[in-house]
């Protein structure tokens, strides 16, 4: 292509004839049903690549990290959760436990030394990057895959995870 | 770089420059401006159509990046880098991470070298994607966006898998990564880029050879050889000015000298050497050059761990350490300096999108507007990157 | 192969003082010249035969005790090389800006980094065409990456860190646990208070409000 930009639009002159103008007339006919025939086509027989979402909703990958959920029942307030996280968005607060105290353990078998007394994140600092997730001894702080959780007010956003409101939640959305 | 002879070209030979010549009009192009991708403000002064200055004014993504990381250890720095480029987190992470172990004794496993460099390429191929979809909308044009955005959903729905995330991974962990590839995702990488690769020929039949795109991108914004060096242009801006210059070639890091690829230059096909069109062409056979090596890859993938042995509190010796790669926007640097403790002393990050974006005021002197919005479109430059 | 770029480099440009400062076990091998020369020496290294660094890859302070150390790190494209130049620019008193030659008329890069390095750091580069502050707004106050930079209280009519916008509850919630129990020794909490935060964020009474 040149430099100048003149040459884009440069027209043939040429005489129409009979035979041209019913061959022009045909060309117009047939391209116009063979782009309809595209158009229909893609109306019924390309499945779509989209889904309706609120209607149909995409079944995320099992290790999808999105909202945090933590099993109290299972902590043993090791505080490397808060340790790990990088914006400092974990507030774990706990007591020792009294030595002639009933034991606890957690699920897999670990022994509770400490009281929790707060377990609260702060999700609107959240960067969902997991490293608290890996470096958790029992596996009680985990992601869940549910990622709807818009709210009006930043503190909607602190989740206290010790309150029985929580664990309703995690009940009903996540299975 | 400026065609001097711009005004006669386009009024013509015969008009009275002087009478039609008005006074200059200052324009504030962005930061919401949809052709700036993102927040880039520049200020530009027009002759009617034609730029006669351009100033960009950076800052309004600045996050502090490189403060933060002062305070934070090193294995939590890497959330922080993967939101620099967004749209290139992994080659950002492997950046970070192959800095970190250039300064400690780790032997990186046999099997997370190839995941990196596959996931590396992987993401370099959904980032030229990117660029390709984008900047068809740039020009105008819309459903190549939605083509490409279909293709490189797929390239992320295998990393979602992979590391959880859509966007910003934390996958790429000092001494390995994070999670291992199944089998299942080795087959289906194998038949995603098969599948790219013979779509990619049928889009640039529809854009690359597009004679609208084709007169809006040949002999625009025009970055030679000696301009590039000067202002230290990399990636798809210097060897779209013909020089044969990518880091994987040059100074392989990671696994890539094993690898048999090509390194497309630009050839001025269209226009002049170094134009708009170049670079579009080259980031378009970068494509195939990496499915070329995630194929070496697939083949020659090996069972084993995947994270090396490193300690559980990282401390770094003294010294410092500057170490480049090879991004889908150019070359990042990592330059690190370490007292010896559990935190970055000082993390500099030589980011290649604010070296392009420095190259952008005298390429613009003398453009028309809508050519100035196809040159900034053309360098690729992501704001995150930019500003840190 | 430092140690031999260091002699010519004093050989070509005398007074550089370059002196070789070799890596530890790991690490990149620095070059360290004379503040007062260091356009010189950059023009020497643009154009010496066998080296040729065409390509100014960053200027980037890095903020210590007594000094700010510039670092310049070129790379040559036609040798395949890389090279940290560095210069100590002595530091007089804490807010002090140290300066030093531009080396804009070297490589056009520089304009850019070198407005960056201004900004972040406090380098006043001499004779640089166009020195501004790049990242942050033009009437911003203090060297945002020097170790004992503190933000500032007040910018454009706005307060820095208001007390009322600071999560208080949470934060206190450990200590407030502390001081009101009866064996304190038996508590503790994860969180400490940053040294940024204002005097007034004192712990609030109100209780954490829960999610949903």
């Amino acid at each position: 292509m040149e430099a100048t930009p003149t040459n884009h639009t440069q027209y043939r002159e040429e005489k129409l004839t009979f035979g041209k103008w019913l061959w022009n007339i045909w060309k117009g006919m047939s391209t116009a049903l063979k782009g309809m025939g595209i158009t229909f086509k893609y109306v019924y027989g390309v499945k779509p690549v989209t889904i309706e979402y609120p209607e149909v909703r995409e079944e995320l990958p099992a290790n999808s990290r999105h909202r945090l959920y933590n099993d109290v029942q299972n902590c043993i307030s090791c505080y490397q959760c808060a340790t790990a996280c990088p914006v400092d968005c974990i507030y774990i607060a706990a007591e020792r436990r009294d030595k002639d105290a009933p034991p606890l353990k957690t699920d897999g078998g670990q022994a509770i030394k400490l009281d929790l007394h707060q377990y609260t994140i702060d999700t609107a600092l959240c960067c969902y990057c997991g490293l608290c997730t890996t470096v958790c001894p029992t596996e009680c702080l985990t992601h869940t895959t549910d990622y709807e959780f818009a709210s009006y007010t930043l503190d909607q956003m602190k989740y206290d995870y010790m309150t029985p409101e929580l664990k309703q939640w995690r009940d009903r959305i996540v299975k | 770089m400026a065609d001097t002879n711009l005004e006669t070209k386009w009024i013509g030979d015969g008009a009275d420059l002087e009478k039609i010549k008005s006074d200059l009009l200052t324009l504030n192009m962005g930061p919401q401006h949809p052709a700036t991708h993102g927040v880039l403000r520049v200020e530009i002064q027009t002759d009617s159509e034609i730029v006669a200055t351009a100033r960009p004014h950076l800052g309004y993504l600045h996050r502090c990046m490189e403060k933060h990381s002062e305070n934070l250890e090193f294995r939590q720095v890497i959330p922080y880098v993967d939101r620099m480029d967004y749209l290139a987190a992994m080659n950002m992470e492997h950046g970070y991470c192959l800095t970190v172990e250039k300064m400690l004794d780790v032997e990186i496993p046999r099997r997370a070298e190839y995941i990196r460099v596959m996931v590396a390429e992987l993401q370099r191929v959904a980032s030229h994607l990117m660029f390709f979809g984008v900047y068809a909308i740039d020009l105008g044009a819309f459903s190549p966006f939605l083509y490409a955005f279909q293709d490189r959903e797929q390239i992320l729905r295998i990393f979602e898998e992979l590391s959880g995330a859509r966007l910003l991974y934390n996958y790429i962990w000092i001494g390995g990564v994070w999670n291992d590839m199944t089998d299942d995702h080795l087959r289906r990488i194998g038949a995603l880029v098969d599948d790219i690769e013979e779509k990619m020929k049928k889009y640039h039949a529809l854009v690359g050879e597009n004679h609208i795109f084709v007169g809006r991108t040949s002999n625009v914004g025009i970055m030679d050889k000696d301009y590039c060096y000067q202002y230290g242009g990399t990636g798809a801006v210097l060897r779209g000015a013909g020089v044969d210059w990518d880091l994987r070639k040059k100074r392989p890091y990671s696994i890539y000298e094993e690898f048999d690829f090509d390194v497309p230059v630009g050839e001025g096909t269209k226009g002049t050497l170094g134009d708009a069109w170049d670079r579009y062409w080259v980031r378009v056979r970068e494509i195939n050059e990496s499915i070329k090596i995630i194929r070496q890859c697939l083949e020659g993938i090996e069972e084993g761990p995947i994270m090396g042995k490193v300690k559980k509190i990282l401390k770094l010796p003294e010294g410092e350490v500057y170490m480049r790669t090879e991004c889908p926007r150019g070359e990042l640097g990592y330059h690190l300096i370490s007292d010896g403790g559990k935190t970055p002393y000082r993390l500099k990050v030589k980011s290649s999108c604010f070296t392009h974006t420095s190259m952008l005021p005298e390429v613009a002197e003398g453009q028309m507007i809508a050519d100035f919005v196809a040159t900034i479109g053309s360098i690729d430059i992501v704001l995150g990157e930019v500003d840190r | 192969m430092h140690s031999e770029w260091v002699s010519k480099i004093n050989a070509a440009v005398s007074g550089a003082n370059a002196e070789h400062v070799a890596a530890g076990e790991f690490g990149d091998d620095t070059v360290f010249v004379a503040p007062e020369k260091i356009l010189d020496v950059c023009k020497f290294l643009y154009s010496a035969e066998g080296l040729e660094f065409n390509v100014l890859q960053v200027i980037t302070g890095c903020d210590y005790q007594d000094r700010i150390e510039v670092s310049y790190i070129l790379a040559s494209f036609i040798n395949n090389l890389e090279l940290i130049l560095k210069v100590k620019l002595p530091k007089a008193s804490k807010d002090a800006t140290p300066e030093i030659e531009s080396v804009c008329s070297v490589w056009k890069a520089a304009n850019f980094q070198e407005r960056e390095c201004y900004d972040m750091v406090g380098v006043i580069f001499k004779n640089h065409p166009d020195l501004r502050r790049l990242l942050c707004p033009q009437d911003w106050e203090g060297w945002p990456l020097r170790k004992d930079y503190q933000v500032q209280k007040e910018y454009a009519g706005m307060e820095v860190y208001p007390a009322h916008k600071i999560n208080t509850a949470d934060i206190y919630f450990g200590e407030k646990l502390k001081s009101s129990a009866a064996d304190p020794k038996k508590f503790s909490y994860s969180w400490k208070k940053p040294e940024f935060y204002p005097e007034g964020a004192q712990p609030t009474t109100e209780t954490t409000t829960e999610g949903e």
